[in-house]
């Protein structure tokens, strides 16, 4: 047709006609929120995190929230619920010796991996020794295991250079050593990157995901226990952008999405229910206490006097009242080893008189290293920065904009002070932190209190370890190695039809799974 | 037009080569190091090592780069170090995606960008001071600010769009244009005020040509000198900024693909550069230097099919 004879005002009708077609459709289509979030018993979960996987093998995979790439299809030897409570998973009952070191597992009867091998203890034991030899970043969690031994088949036993009772804590489905990966897969570790072989209640199915996008899991016919499994498939997304989350789970996209406070904000008036548990303590980790780059920091008293210098009341309402908290010493609330009342508080005066008396009255200069990944803007690191000026340390903040490039630059020992999150269910496994080599004790020197005491948590049993717990929380701000500041939250949006989606201190990273139906996420009936 | 075509495709090997290079030598400036990426915070020295040694981070780089090359010629683009999965098998399950929004994007900017350039020409008056200002607009907000407004406004306050997400065409092609029509927008709005005040001014130059007043004097249309004489004419400066346009949409869509997380290219190559998966990003890379070179391939020859001149030389 010649250009000439363009119907102009066919065109316009047209177009208009097919704009509001298109919106009518969209609007019936969207209005029923597509399939992907039909749920309910046999439909799809759908649910975000923020990061890409950084491994589908749960011994090269991440922990923590994390673990939702592999917690999906590979089942934990035991089970941590919402409220931190550890129950059984593929072990039905485990104990420890009197002197922490050696752990026995009863393993569950019947149980078999997705390719229908059975779970044996040889075949948990082989999981183990893979885990230990496989090279993953999180290979410590596993602790000083001496050895894996399986006296019979439903029977493992994990012995231990040292006393190591948090042994259990890391077998759940939270970190890659508990979970157990079937012989199959550990014939051939390459096909764990693109194929589960666990025996868990659902299995990954490459076929329907979009690597680093979207990660599709499908019902495991197979799985132990069928009353748990809820979904016939579930859908985990990748969406690292906040503002897309929110909207994502806020147009019913997604059942369930991590935010920051910001987004929290929005999606508490719309009506989403909020998760939250404390998750970072932030402070200021005194790397270099004996002084050997900054010779002020050798001195306890200077250590005390800027402990007394933050304003942690005003710095916990800045990042947003509502999911952050001030915090003074070593654990969140709701962490054993937590003192009610106890820790620092802001008071200038007396931290003046500290540091004039240790011979600093005017001050001296501090390098800190701080990201911005995780300290969004820097925030935490330029308001802690703030307040020691007001005492004459004056603050050199030295910025790193990955996570990466931080680690080595913390391990290098060029930096005196860092500022780095750390986390914990116990007082001792923050302290571990400080007193194990690694990113916030790159000079390897340990005090011999804290180190006495955390050794002695090991050790200890029952209700011995909460006064150790508490022991280790008051040496530590006496020490002042780490200066406490502020407690962050994790914080999460669930639809208002999503049920059992519960975080606490004890386990603040909520997953859909458990071999539990009480614990296992659902929609309501 | 033909050996205008080979040579472009001959000059494009050679491109491919240095923008890898490129990309290489850039990535090898980015701080931070792969294997601790891949291993996190708390993996000991000795294990960063090994991957180190694994991934062959301790050869020296024109080594690095050139069993990366030797593996391009055979076909093999590598594999990513985070997920183990073939890189030309991630490219081609995202190419779809970023296809689709460009394509579109292309469309929408050159359609709707001539329509309101000539419009705005031949009515003139208050049309093109909007158009001035909305221009303005346009060229201020960042794609990804616009990106934004369009979800709070057209997926969460009126739920008409899907807020995040793509659905492939084998889904329906309603569905599959759904999920782009927020995207699409949001990356063509600074294109079509570009081509439309491109096109208002080629159109206005040509409207006061003498030979307009002669075919206007004949007694031609308005319609049919505008359509026929004017637009052809016109046409040909704001085919190279359309063309210029395609190609920062690229950048574009890095931004909007994230915002509206769409499983393309863009969030593939952003994902890649935090984590230092460098096969992955050198294969996107590519990917996106073929881009470039088609598009400009492809406005060469509509250049060719507009002017007679450019053919001849």
């Amino acid at each position: 047709m010649p250009a000439s004879r363009l119907p102009t005002r066919t065109l316009l009708a047209a177009l208009s006609v097919a704009v509001l077609t298109l919106t009518t459709t969209a609007c019936s289509d969207t209005g029923s929120n597509g399939p992907e979030n039909s749920g309910g018993p046999g439909g799809t979960l759908t649910t975000q995190f923020a990061g890409i996987p950084i491994s589908l093998n749960p011994a090269l995979g991440g922990s923590g929230g994390s673990a939702i790439f592999t917690a999906l299809a590979y089942d934990s030897l035991i089970h941590q619920t919402g409220d931190g409570e550890l129950i059984p998973d593929l072990a039905t009952a485990w104990s420890f010796d009197p002197t922490n070191t050696v752990l026995t597992l009863t393993l569950r009867q019947g149980v078999k991996f997705s390719d229908g091998a059975p779970l044996d203890a040889a075949a948990v034991k082989a999981s183990l020794e893979y885990f230990l030899s496989a090279g993953g970043g999180d290979l410590r969690y596993a602790g000083p295991v001496a050895s894996v031994e399986a006296p019979s088949a439903d029977t493992v036993v994990i012995t231990y250079k040292t006393p190591y009772p948090d042994g259990p804590y890391y077998l759940t489905q939270y970190w890659g050593v508990g979970q157990v990966i079937g012989p199959k897969g550990l014939a051939d570790p390459d096909s764990l990157l693109t194929a589960t072989d666990g025996t868990g209640p659902y299995t990954y199915s490459a076929s329907k995901s979009v690597t680093n996008s979207s990660y599709t899991y499908e019902k495991n016919p197979g799985y132990f226990a069928p009353e748990a499994q809820q979904y016939d498939s579930v859908v985990v997304k990748v969406i690292g952008d906040p503002s897309a989350s929110l909207s994502a789970v806020t147009t019913g996209q997604v059942s369930f999405a991590g935010l920051t406070p910001t987004t929290a904000v929005s999606a508490k008036s719309s009506g989403l229910k909020l998760v939250t548990a404390p998750f970072f303590t932030w402070g200021l980790t005194v790397a270099d206490h004996q002084g050997t780059l900054v010779p002020a920091l050798a001195n306890p008293d200077v250590r005390q006097a800027m402990a007394l210098a933050l304003d942690r009341d005003a710095l916990a309402s800045a990042l947003g009242a509502d999911y952050n908290q001030a915090n003074g010493q070593l654990t969140a609330e709701g962490v054993d080893g937590h003192l009610d009342g106890y820790g620092f508080t802001q008071d200038l005066a007396e931290a003046k008189s500290l540091m004039a008396s240790a011979g600093y009255p005017d001050g001296f200069t501090l390098p800190v290293l701080t990201e911005n990944v995780l300290d969004n803007q820097t925030t935490i690191s330029q308001a802690m920065a703030g307040d020691l000026a007001k005492i004459g340390v004056k603050v050199e903040l030295v910025v790193k904009n990955t996570v990466p490039d931080f680690i080595q630059a913390a391990l290098s020992k060029q930096y005196p002070v860092l500022v780095w999150p750390v986390i914990g269910s116990t007082s001792a496994q923050v302290l571990a932190n400080f007193v194990q080599p690694g990113v916030t004790d790159p000079f390897g020197t340990a005090d011999p209190t804290l180190t006495a005491l955390y050794a002695q948590a090991q050790a200890a049993s029952g209700a011995d370890r909460t006064a150790v717990f508490e022991q280790i929380t008051k040496a530590s701000n006496e020490a002042a190695w780490f200066i406490p500041a502020v407690s962050t939250d994790n914080v999460f949006a669930v639809d208002a039809d999503l049920q059992n989606v519960t975080a606490s201190a004890l386990n603040p990273n909520p997953l859909p799974v458990s071999p539990d139906p009480r614990y296992a996420w659902k929609s309501a009936e | 037009m033909t050996r205008l075509i080979a040579t472009r495709l001959a000059l494009s090997v050679v491109l491919v080569v240095i923008a890898s290079f490129v990309i290489f030598l850039l990535m090898s400036f980015v701080p931070g190091d792969p294997a601790r990426t891949i291993l996190g915070a708390n993996a000991t020295p000795d294990l960063v090592a090994r991957l180190r040694d694994q991934l062959g981070l301790d050869r020296p780089l024109p080594v690095q780069y050139g069993t990366w090359l030797a593996g391009v010629l055979h076909g093999d683009l590598g594999r990513s170090v985070l997920s183990g999965d073939e890189v030309s098998a991630l490219i081609v399950a995202r190419v779809p995606v970023t296809a689709s929004l460009l394509v579109l994007s292309t469309l929408v900017i050159g359609v709707l960008g001539t329509l309101v350039g000539l419009v705005s020409a031949v009515r003139g008056g208050v049309l093109g001071k909007v158009l001035d200002t909305v221009s303005l607009f346009g060229l201020a907000l960042p794609s990804y600010w616009i990106a934004i407004v369009l979800v709070a406004a057209f997926a969460v306050a009126v739920r008409v769009f899907p807020a995040t997400g793509y659905r492939p065409f084998a889904d329906g092609p309603l569905q599959w244009l759904l999920s782009l029509v927020l995207p699409v927008a949001a990356l063509s709005l600074g294109g079509i005020t570009i081509v439309a005040k491109q096109m208002r001014d080629s159109a206005l130059d040509v409207l006061a040509r003498d030979y307009v007043r002669v075919l206007r004097a004949s007694g031609i249309r308005e319609r049919s000198i505008v359509f026929r004489h004017v637009l052809r004419n016109a046409a040909l400066p704001s085919l190279t900024v359309l063309g210029i346009t395609v190609v920062a949409s690229l950048t574009g869509a890095v931004f909007v693909e994230n915002v509206f997380v769409l499983p393309g290219l863009g969030s593939l190559v952003t994902q890649a550069t935090t984590s230092h998966d460098l096969p992955v990003v050198l294969g996107v890379g590519v990917v996106f230097t073929l881009f470039v070179i088609v598009v400009n391939v492809v406005v060469d020859v509509l250049y060719g099919v507009l002017n007679p001149k450019v053919r001849v030389r």
